[in-house]
């Protein structure tokens, strides 16, 4: 229908050029609703919508590549069959590869998407909206700066064409402020994001626990450097924490195509089935008979569980675990802050501030949720409980920086598991205030706040 | 509207008067047109000066028309012939009635001088005033090439201009580049005209519509993650039937094509199409056969068998990757021929029908045509079928107004085989397969069969068959395109008296490609359970085009015209598909017959322009032509604050001989010279703001992410694309200068041409500093050279009534430089097995990558402990550093890998060039084409991975491998750098080490099999060639005893050949198989599996009355 109203329309256009006297009347023909505007896009958008964005923009920072290669590299997943997830197990992967998470950080439903959702509400009065979006700001930003080390924020989304990088601990410290000031909003006025909030529907007592899980957890970034007082103030964060497994701060997937959950979206391309267990995590739970393997690997062609070992390189294909647990479900919840995390942080802080039995009833009371035995309160078995409970979390690998635990071998022929990530060829090429390749090297250049390598 | 018809009142008022003459006898004039050498000349026309009554001559050189009794008046008038080629000649008669006899002789006039072509935008000038070159190319011409596709006829025709098609697919599309490739910001394929209307050469892969698997994106011209799979693509001008088309006008730099402003930055194609002339009707029938056989089988070896490290991996039910290569022990049993068992010999039929005629005021044709196209590929979904009908029509309303059409409708429909990176497509699974695995049967109990699950079963046919049985591909998958095109125009031409000319034309061309993809339930990888694609694409052009001509001779040396002119265009494109997953049924592929559905594509455009133009031309002293013009473009894709660009044109062509004219040797001479600016509009909608709903792909691989909408709540992301705040079309200028000779009585001539072309204001869509926000803005904010030198040669050695010989040779080079992309490193053009990019200093479209150590290209500090510098002192640069197996190679004596991207190669030609000849004997005529392509490199990506595999036929030589490394291997020792091993020249500690080469180098180094696995620089091939394209012998059988069998004036027989035979180096099927589909990329040169190419035998016959 739409062609034969427009042929009229021209001819009668046409007609009117034709009156040469009147040429300026014809103007208006370059400027028909459908070539003047984009006919395929929204041109506006409301703050709900925003908002399921940002949520969409979070999902896959935690659940895509920063959270396979962190994965990759704590051993917990490895890569076989010699494609590119192969090439990443032994650190081969340069600055194009993460561009994209780099990118997404800023830009589509990240901080820009969060910064409009925070005015709007702000302008609408919403304090509990605003709060919960400066809760997401600060996870998503501080688990970039995790990765990155000294990365652009405080000038970034902004008017600036070529943000300043802000140092690392600099832009911890202002996350604090900011889930300070979060939580104070969300315990404010206003409707909310209710039925749009994906992670908890809008109960604003969940989101205050998170986000004090939130602020333990980033205290606990900075604990290499500054020590104790680190320590104490995650303790003191995490006691306001997330209460029970119930509150867990998790994903919300749907079955459609790209609302599955990102780790069953990618076992199921081509290069899904690439992706295996992970030999030092298979052997750890193995050896602790932890009943969560199940939920994370499928036995293998010998009937057992096991994993690729990348420090030889020769594990034989019939003894390896595909990824294909009970968690390997399109709608699986991805776990991103837990009551398992907060009370291994209350563990990890008094045993490091007051000794092992005051670590002891945090790291008993994860085990035993689990129906696993007790074990003493040492660090080792803190961290490594840890490093189970957090399967696929990128916070393995920031604890893995800070404490060396577990113990990881290098895969063959490497000797160092690389700190950070490159910065992405695209912000390398148009920031010039992007440091320089010789200040990115993955093996030799720490982030700030793990000036220690393992 | 009431002002057109005023104009019409008027016009009929003006002119109808002297029409009114007394009613008499008609006369009749007949004829025979030769040559002076005597050769009779079909297809003169003979015409009365003055009105369109005429006729054109048949084979035998006869002309006859009568003139109705109204007009004959016993006045006398001038009869002219015409013939392209030949210098027109006139006579004087006198009408009276009964018959009149004229005959004609006509000099040979190869230059064509006096002839008038068409410039464009409604502006025609004599070929000897044409300031810029003229590249021309005759219905002749393009009947002998046999090619069902109008873009792939000019394939070798012009200097420069550069045709390549994607494979030998029925329906596959063709590229084309005009000197070179100016912009990065849409296509870079000219503009195509068909009698003065726009037409659309899109090419859209059905690929495209599969957001989810393949990242693909509904932009018109745009790359995307998809285009290395899919099937072959049609690009759009291939609707029309080669057969209806008179000639094709090239105009290529600048210089020529600045009337068509801002759409002619890279070339425009002037079409014309034939048009009936009065006289008799003539009729012609024709017939065209062709056989159809591969070029080229894939050299792949049949000694070793599926397995790794010798070992023999069965059984093989379901994914393991022991079960994927064929590195297994050697094959005792059976072996198959995965090289050819999928391909036949496939064939063509052409059937025209054409008939022609008109009278003193009404002219027609009407043509038909049906081509039906058997692919390559043995089973019934390999086809492409083409039905053509055509009506053009004019009528003198009254003597001084003419009102014409032209009609033309397609319909196109063909199967397709699905192709190139694709575990679903064809050639993936068949290069793929062992030698000892038999592909047939395909199907067990209606399961699907391949050499990673050989015994499917109840309890295992779900597993991972990792690749499609290429005969699954072949016989249950099914790719269809079913296109409708129209393309019609009215127009009409108002002589309002001797010095000035009205001229108008609107034009439509709509049409509407129905696809559809259907892979079965049991497809493999990320269509297990089955996948539809359903799309459709619709495209409408309407142009308005409004010229008036005035000319005016002050004096003997002095006339001059002057051309005003007044151009709407409106241009949609539109898209709308669907994919939906997990077949229900087996069948239909339906999209309603699927359990779930991706969110529905839905994309469309609209453009709109507005344009006045003037061109005037002087004539000076006859002998000095200056023409100038300009063209104010408006168009809805520039920004609010300017809305219109200008882009002038001018040129001056001396002819010199005129003044200076040296004894015999010079017959003709013409120096020439003109500047001309065209340019590129940006993509709709790069201004807007906007928000986006659709997928971040990428966030792993393969189109994983996430849409902004989840579990049911509707979400937008902020567009990644900075809206631009300013945007101006590009802006190609371009210098041309050159000369046209004609020597030794026009037996020979030579045009030469230098042009040097600046493209500014390029849009890039640059990446903007992610942490702003947005991740791309688009701004004019690029430049481009390109520089090059043309030469067309013609000799006519022989010209005799009964024999003559013709030869000719031309000769193009381009020579691209990315001067300016605004301050990045490299900006992408196209990315699919290696990057190519722009880059400062180097020609558009370089190709980057990784490699391996090399002297002068490796960066010093390589190798940690290594100086590279000292170990290269003396040696060749590029020298390949060979290690011992202590510094950076895991193994002994072989190259070591170099992470850093670099620039590898160069995709364009150095030069291209052609070669024709053209013997006529009698009624024989013998042409031949040798079509030659020097430099432009390949990534022959498929090598790679078949070395990866073990079955390329380079492995068939290997060491027995048990483990990784070269003490696991015994056998085929060989040094890198060897005449048949990676010949050049090596240094460092393990150069000239023998070492075992098998399994160990092939599939575990990382380092052979490119880019498969990681290292680009292997796969880069010389894509230089030298085609015999077409070879046709035809004989004209003519005389009373045709007509007395026949009941036809004669009959012409053909036997011909197309892509008899290539010369390459290039170790693939091809390397014209550089195209990845349609027009779609920038840069040829990409070789992942794609489709062979074909070759032709053809014979036809055409029936003439």
């Amino acid at each position: 229908m739409r062609e034969k109203i427009i042929m009229p329309r021209l001819i009668y256009r046409t007609a009117a050029a034709l009156c040469f006297g009147s040429l300026a009347g014809c103007s208006s023909f370059l400027d028909s609703p459908g070539a003047k505007a984009d006919p395929n896009l929204p041109t506006g958008a409301t703050t709900d919508q925003l908002f399921v964005g940002a949520q969409a923009d979070i999902f896959a920072q935690q659940e895509g590549p920063l959270a396979m290669i962190a994965c990759q590299w704590m051993q917990q997943c490895s890569g076989v069959n010699g494609r590119f997830v192969e090439q990443q197990d032994s650190y081969s992967v340069n600055a194009g590869t993460f561009d994209l998470p780099f990118q997404e950080v800023y830009s589509a439903g990240g901080l820009l998407a969060l910064r409009t959702v925070q005015a709007s509400a702000a302008a609408a009065g919403d304090k509990v909206y605003q709060g919960i979006a400066q809760v997401l700001e600060a996870l998503l930003i501080g688990t970039t700066a995790s990765i990155w080390g000294n990365i652009p924020y405080s000038e970034a989304v902004g008017s600036n064409p070529t943000p300043a990088f802000d140092d690392q601990m600099a832009v911890y410290a202002s996350l604090q402020t900011l889930l300070d000031e979060a939580i104070t909003n969300i315990q404010g006025a206003g409707p909310g994001p209710g039925a749009v909030d994906l992670f908890y529907a809008g109960n604003k007592t969940q989101w205050v626990q998170a986000a004090h899980t939130l602020k333990a957890r980033f205290y606990m970034h900075t604990a290499e450097v500054l020590g104790a007082p680190a320590y104490t103030a995650a303790r003191s964060a995490a006691l306001l924490g997330i209460s029970s497994p119930a509150n867990d701060f998790r994903t919300t997937h749907a079955t459609a195509t790209s609302e599955r959950n990102m780790w069953p979206q990618f076992q199921n391309t081509s290069f899904g089935p690439d992706l295996v267990a992970g030999k030092r995590l298979v052997d750890l739970m193995k050896a602790q008979n932890d009943p969560r393997l199940p939920e994370y690997f499928a036995l293998a062609e010998n009937g057992q569980y096991g994993g690729f070992d990348v420090t030889t390189g020769t594990t034989p294909g019939d003894q390896i675990s595909a990824l294909h647990g009970t968690r390997n479900s399109d709608t699986f919840r991805q776990p991103v802050l837990t009551w398992e995390e907060n009370q291994l942080i209350l563990a990890e802080t008094n045993f490091q501030l007051a000794g092992p039995a005051a670590a002891q009833p945090f790291l008993d009371a994860v085990r035993t949720a689990r129906g696993k035995a007790v074990v003493p309160a040492t660090l080792q078995n803190i961290m490594e409980e840890k490093y189970i409970a957090l399967f696929q979390n990128i916070e393995v690998w920031n604890d893995w920086k800070r404490t060396c635990l577990p113990t990881l071998t290098p895969a063959l022929g490497k000797v160092r598991i690389p700190g950070r990530l490159y910065y992405g060829q695209t912000e390398e090429q148009t920031n010039p205030n992007t440091p320089p390749s010789s200040a990115q090297n993955l093996f030799t250049v720490r982030n700030p706040n793990d000036p220690n390598p393992c | 509207m009431n002002g057109l018809r005023k104009f019409v009142v008027a016009a009929l008022v003006l002119t109808s008067l002297p029409a009114l003459a007394q009613a008499q006898q008609p006369t009749t004039i007949t004829g025979r047109v030769t040559a002076e050498s005597g050769q009779p000349l079909s297809g003169a026309t003979v015409f009365l000066e003055g009105t369109s009554v005429g006729s054109t001559t048949d084979e035998n050189g006869r002309y006859s028309f009568q003139v109705p009794g109204a007009r004959v008046s016993g006045q006398s008038a001038r009869l002219t012939a015409r013939r392209i080629g030949y210098t027109a000649n006139s006579a004087s008669v006198t009408l009276t009635p009964g018959e009149i006899q004229q005959n004609f002789q006509l000099g040979a006039n190869p230059l064509q001088l006096g002839e008038v072509v068409v410039t464009g935008a409604g502006t025609s000038t004599e070929v000897q005033k044409l300031g810029t070159v003229r590249n021309t190319v005759s219905s002749e011409l393009i009947v002998k090439a046999n090619e069902p596709n109008i873009v792939q006829a000019l394939a070798g025709k012009a200097p420069n201009v550069n045709v390549s098609q994607s494979s030998g697919d029925p329906g596959a599309g063709s590229s084309i580049r005009i000197r070179g490739m100016r912009t990065l910001n849409g296509s870079v394929e000219p503009l195509f005209i068909v009698d003065g209307v726009p037409i659309d050469n899109s090419s859209i892969s059905t690929t495209n519509f599969n957001v989810v698997d393949v990242g693909g994106t509904n932009l018109p011209g745009q790359d995307n993650g998809g285009q290395l799979e899919g099937t072959s693509t049609p690009n759009r001008a291939s609707d029309i039937n080669p057969n209806d088309i008179e000639n094709v006008e090239i105009l290529k730099g600048a210089a020529a094509a600045a009337i068509y402003g801002a759409r002619a930055g890279n070339g425009v194609v002037l079409i014309t199409t034939k048009h009936g002339h009065s006289g008799p009707t003539q009729y012609r029938a024709a017939s065209t056969w062709t056989i159809d056989k591969v070029t080229k089988f894939y050299p792949l070896q049949t000694k070793w068998g599926q397995g790794r490290f010798g070992v023999s991996p069965l059984p093989c039910e379901g994914f393991k990757a022991t079960c994927l290569r064929s590195w297994g022990p050697e094959v005792t049993g059976p072996v198959y021929d995965h090289a050819s068992e999928a391909f036949h010999t496939g064939g063509t039929s052409d059937n025209v029908l054409t008939m022609s005629g008109g009278n003193d005021r009404t002219t027609f044709l009407l043509s038909t045509g049906y081509n039906h196209a058997n692919g390559v590929i043995v089973g019934p979904n390999n086809y492409y079928n083409r039905a053509t009908a055509r009506l053009s029509a004019t009528h003198r309303l009254v003597d001084r107004l003419v009102v014409g059409g032209n009609f033309s409708y397609t319909d196109a429909r063909g199967h397709l085989t699905q192709r190139g990176n694709n575990v679903n497509g064809l050639l993936l699974g068949l290069f793929r397969t062992p030698p000892n695995f038999n592909n047939q049967p395909y199907l067990v109990n209606g399961m699907h069969r391949t050499y990673n699950l050989q015994n499917p079963v109840l309890t295992n046919f779900s597993e991972d068959r990792v690749f499609n049985n290429p005969f699954y591909t072949i016989y249950e998958e099914l790719n269809s395109t079913q296109v409708g095109r129209i393309i019609g125009s009215i127009n009409s031409e108002y002589t309002a008296n001797d010095w000035l000319k009205f001229n108008y034309t609107l034009g439509s061309d709509y049409g509407a490609d129905e696809r559809l993809e259907g892979c079965p339930q049991q497809c493999t990888d990320v269509a297990a359970g089955g996948r539809i694609t359903e799309g459709k694409v619709v495209t409408h052009n309407i142009d308005h085009n409004l010229t008036a001509t005035a000319r005016h001779t002050f004096s003997d040396n002095f006339a001059s015209s002057l051309t005003l002119g007044h151009n709407l265009s409106y241009r949609a494109f539109r898209t709308f598909s669907v994919v939906g997953r997990t077949l229900i049924a087996p069948k239909p592929f339906n999209i309603l017959n699927t359990l779930t559905r991706d969110p529905p594509s839905d994309y469309q455009t609209e453009v709109r322009g507005q344009s006045f133009f003037g061109q005037s031309t002087f004539d000076l002293f006859n002998q000095l032509f200056l023409t100038a013009a300009l063209r104010r473009d408006g168009s809805s894709t520039f920004d609010t604050n300017h809305r219109y660009a200008n882009f002038p044109k001018a040129s001056a062509a001396w002819t010199f001989t005129n003044v200076v004219n040296p004894a015999n040797v010079l017959t003709f001479g013409k120096l020439r010279i003109g500047y001309g600016e065209a340019g590129q509009e940006p993509q709709p909608y790069l201004t807007s703001n906007t928000f986006s709903g659709s997928t971040l792909t990428g966030q792993i691989a393969q189109g994983t992410g996430f849409t902004p909408t989840q579990s049911g709540l509707g979400g937008l992301y902020f567009n990644v694309t900075k809206p631009a705040t300013e945007l101006r079309p590009e802006r190609t200028k371009e210098l041309e200068g050159g000369f046209d000779i004609g020597f030794f009585k026009n037996a020979a001539d030579l045009s030469a041409t230098w042009y040097n072309s600046r493209t500014v204001d390029v849009i890039l869509v640059t990446p903007v500093s992610p942490s702003t926000g947005y991740q791309f803005e688009a701004k004019n904010a690029g430049i481009i050279d390109n520089k090059g030198t043309e030469f067309s040669l013609n000799l006519r050695p022989i010209t005799r009534a009964n024999y003559s010989w013709e030869i000719s040779a031309g000769y193009g080079r381009n020579k691209s430089n990315v001067v300016d992309i605004a301050g990045a490193e490299f900006l992408l053009t196209d990315n699919n097995l290696i990057s190519s990019v722009a880059q400062v200093g180097y020609p558009l479209g370089i190709l980057r990558g990784n490699g391996w150590v090399r002297c002068g290209v490796s960066p010093n500090d390589v190798i940690p402990g290594i100086d590279l510098a000292s170990v290269c002192a003396g040696q060749p640069h590029g020298a390949t550093f060979i290690d011992d197996g202590n510094n950076c190679s895991p193994q002994p004596g072989m190259p070591c890998a170099d992470d850093n991207i670099r620039v590898l190669a160069d995709p364009n030609p150095k030069w291209t060039g052609n070669l024709r000849s053209n013997l006529r004997f009698g009624k024989i005529t013998v042409s031949g084409l040798l079509d030659i392509k020097k430099g432009g490199s390949i990534i022959n990506g498929t090598r790679g991975a078949l070395y990866s595999y073990g079955t390329h036929k380079d492995t068939e030589n290997r060491a027995l491998c048990t483990g990784p490394n070269n003490v696991d291997c015994t056998g085929n020792l060989q040094a890198f750098g060897t005449a048949n091993f990676y010949p050049g020249p090596v240094v460092g500690p393990g150069a000239g080490m023998q070492i075992p080469i098998g399994e160990n180098w092939y599939r575990t180094s990382g380092l052979a099999a490119c880019p498969f696995t990681g290292y680009d620089e292997p796969c880069v091939e010389d894509g230089s060639y030298v085609k015999f394209r077409e070879l046709s012998l035809a004989y004209t059988f003519e005389g009373p005893f045709i007509n007395r069998l026949f009941g036809f004036s004669s009959l012409d027989m053909r036997v011909a050949g197309r892509n008899l035979k290539t010369w390459a180096k290039y170790k693939g099927l091809d390397p014209e198989v550089g195209g990845v589909g349609g027009n779609i990329n920038r840069v040829n040169g990409y070789d992942y599996f794609n489709l062979p190419l074909t070759r032709s035998f053809v014979i036809s016959f055409g029936f003439n009355r």
